[in-house]
């Protein structure tokens, strides 16, 4: 059994957050782009049921423009995925959720998929679009908040739980599917440095823009046009509630909320 | 041209959950016909919930029996009910709508946005709406151009439009020769905290952090809470140190909630926290160091002891609500 992991530069957490001139989308200068936190995971998820003897090798597959979308998959390498596919993108190609999965479906479907794993959402545009429009593309069944996925022992699949609003359920479910990592319940580890070191010649797949663009269809970027990118108005900091007991700073504060803010009770 | 809107019904037990009100609403306001499109068994609750929020008719597939609802089922059941025209889809932007969602505008070739807080529909023929992005650190407004766009609504980000209507049901066939793919569901657990509402879907949020100091001292976080009527939250040193479990963590590596209310208990404000609750309406912050960051995000702050504060608070929010004037 193969395993597809599908993976996305996301700017790093530390990121000043400032339109770009044209005030559409983020500024992307000085953006340091990594590999995101539920990305970690789903990699992470890839090599423990690969060392668990579940499956014989993890490929790592992104879509974006260079350098950013051969790093992530020197990232993932240098964690222990045994190969990477790269759809690079036009520097300019500003491509929505339903754009990216169905370059990833085009570079997928080429090569063996019995799992695709993927994070619940990125952690720039906290979509959670790509994972399940690449299944339906696939046409395989989808998971959307997955924890604790391990090999099912008596058959050929999985046992996990699904993370649901409100409780979980519990899934058992055969290949091929496509999971959706809920959070970091399974610690992702740190690349080693003689790994990083190897990362940097390891042979990256690549799938060539002009063959895959078709893929995207007749719209440039998508059906999905970002027009704004905007910043909350900044928060002035805290009013303090002066108190001289406990129970004074009580009344002051349920009267704030109830009498000035509204949402209460 | 105002195109017609279908919500997608999403149903807990035997009801539709809140956000398909809300959705009603929000498609009644776009000036549409709404119709309510459910995939499931025939249900008198669910149609009468679904004619309280103001449905213009109900189209239901009922899947085969015995067919787990998965998202891949769900979305054959949708796509044989959509018309190829052009129309708007409403999903809730929950775990399960938001999978919808993306199956949706795959399978019918749709523009597509979650986690959506305003929406609007103008003649031009595209649908504007606007989203929180970075943890709520910043909202980009999309443009969903085409003619048919697939938009998931965040639970409470719009009000419900009670006007009651007399919906027709129609059933639609499932559509034959539909693989169903193999798998199998259990029944769905309740979370632990099955008192009060759940974390991502509370409009108010009592969350407790490090400041706390044990286990068994975060009754007091709770205690609170169910005086509020909330969900209860936790910081990430919280789950860390095993006090509660990671089901409650708010922020980067937990849930990201935005409700009217937070409440943040002896929490300090670490970055990672912070992505996963800015966006909520109002916050209070209860802390003993009045440097901490937490101070800086929050809209009402208290300086002091939590051990003293909490409970005073817990009595006070108790009779404001049992009051009269409440």
């Amino acid at each position: 059994m193969e395993i597809v992991v599908a993976v996305k530069p996301v700017p790093d957490a530390e990121t000043r957050l400032r339109p770009a001139p044209d005030g559409t989308r983020l500024d992307p200068a000085g953006v340091k782009w990594v590999l995101g936190g539920y990305d970690e995971s789903a990699v992470e998820q890839a090599l423990l049921l690969r060392e668990a003897g579940a499956a014989t090798a993890v490929r790592a597959v992104t879509v974006g423009p260079a350098p950013r979308g051969e790093e992530v998959l020197r990232s993932a390498i240098a964690l222990g995925c045994d190969r990477a596919t790269w759809v690079e993108t036009p520097a300019d190609a500003a491509l929505d959720g339903i754009g990216i999965a169905r370059l990833l479906g085009f570079a997928i479907a080429k090569v063996p998929h019995d799992l695709v794993l993927v994070g619940k959402h990125a952690g720039d545009d906290e979509s959670g679009i790509v994972g399940p429009a690449l299944a339906e593309l696939l046409g395989i069944p989808s998971f959307p908040a997955v924890v604790d996925l391990r090999p099912e022992a008596a058959a050929r699949g999985f046992r996990f739980q699904e993370a649901l609003d409100g409780g979980t359920v519990r899934v058992e479910a055969a290949p091929p599917l496509l999971v959706a990592l809920q959070q970091a319940w399974n610690d992702p580890r740190t690349a080693k440095l003689p790994n990083i070191l190897k990362s940097r010649k390891a042979t990256i797949d690549r799938v060539a823009w002009n063959e895959a663009s078709a893929a995207v269809g007749p719209t440039p970027g998508g059906l999905a046009r970002p027009t704004r990118f905007r910043l909350p108005p900044p928060r002035t900091g805290a009013r303090m509630i002066p108190y001289k007991t406990p129970e004074e700073a009580a009344t002051a504060l349920v009267r704030a909320l109830r009498d000035e803010a509204k949402v209460f009770p | 041209m105002t195109r017609p809107v279908w919500v997608v019904v999403e149903r807990t037990g035997d009801r539709p959950v809140d956000a398909v009100g809300e959705a009603i609403g929000l498609g009644r306001s776009m000036g549409a016909s709404v119709r309510a499109l459910d995939v499931g068994p025939a249900s008198a609750t669910v149609d009468a919930a679904l004619a309280a929020a103001g449905a213009s008719g109900i189209v239901r597939i009922p899947p085969p029996p015995g067919t787990p609802l998965t998202g891949a089922v769900w979305a054959v059941g949708c796509l044989a009910a959509l018309p190829p025209e052009p129309a708007i889809v409403l999903v809730p932007s929950t775990v399960r709508g938001r999978e919808l969602a993306g199956r949706l505008a795959a399978g019918w070739d749709a523009a597509v946005a979650t986690g959506v807080v305003e929406a609007g529909a103008p003649d031009d023929g595209t649908v504007h709406v606007s989203r929180p992005i970075f943890g709520g650190r910043a909202t980009e407004e999309l443009d969903l151009t085409g003619p048919r766009a697939v938009v998931a609504i965040r639970p409470h980000a719009f009000p419900a439009n009670g006007t009651p209507t007399h919906p027709e049901t129609t059933e639609v066939p499932w559509p034959s020769g539909t693989a169903v793919p193999a798998a199998r569901l259990g029944p769905f657990e309740p979370a632990a905290s099955a008192q009060g509402p759940d974390l991502a879907d509370a409009s108010i949020v009592v969350a407790g952090g490090r400041g706390v100091r044990s286990a068994e001292n975060f009754r007091l976080i709770e205690e609170l809470a169910a005086a509020f009527g909330a969900a209860v939250g936790a910081s990430r040193a919280v789950t860390d140190a095993g006090w509660r479990p990671t089901a409650y963590q708010v922020g980067q590596t937990g849930k990201s909630v935005t409700p009217q209310l937070y409440v943040a208990v002896g929490i300090s404000g670490a970055i990672q926290h912070l992505v996963g609750m800015m966006s909520s309406r109002v916050i209070v912050a209860i802390n003993s160091d009045a440097a901490a960051p937490i101070f800086k995000v929050a809209d009402y702050g208290v300086v002091g002891d939590l051990f003293a504060l909490v409970p005073a608070l817990t009595a006070e929010v108790r009779r404001a609500r049992s009051g009269p004037g409440a």
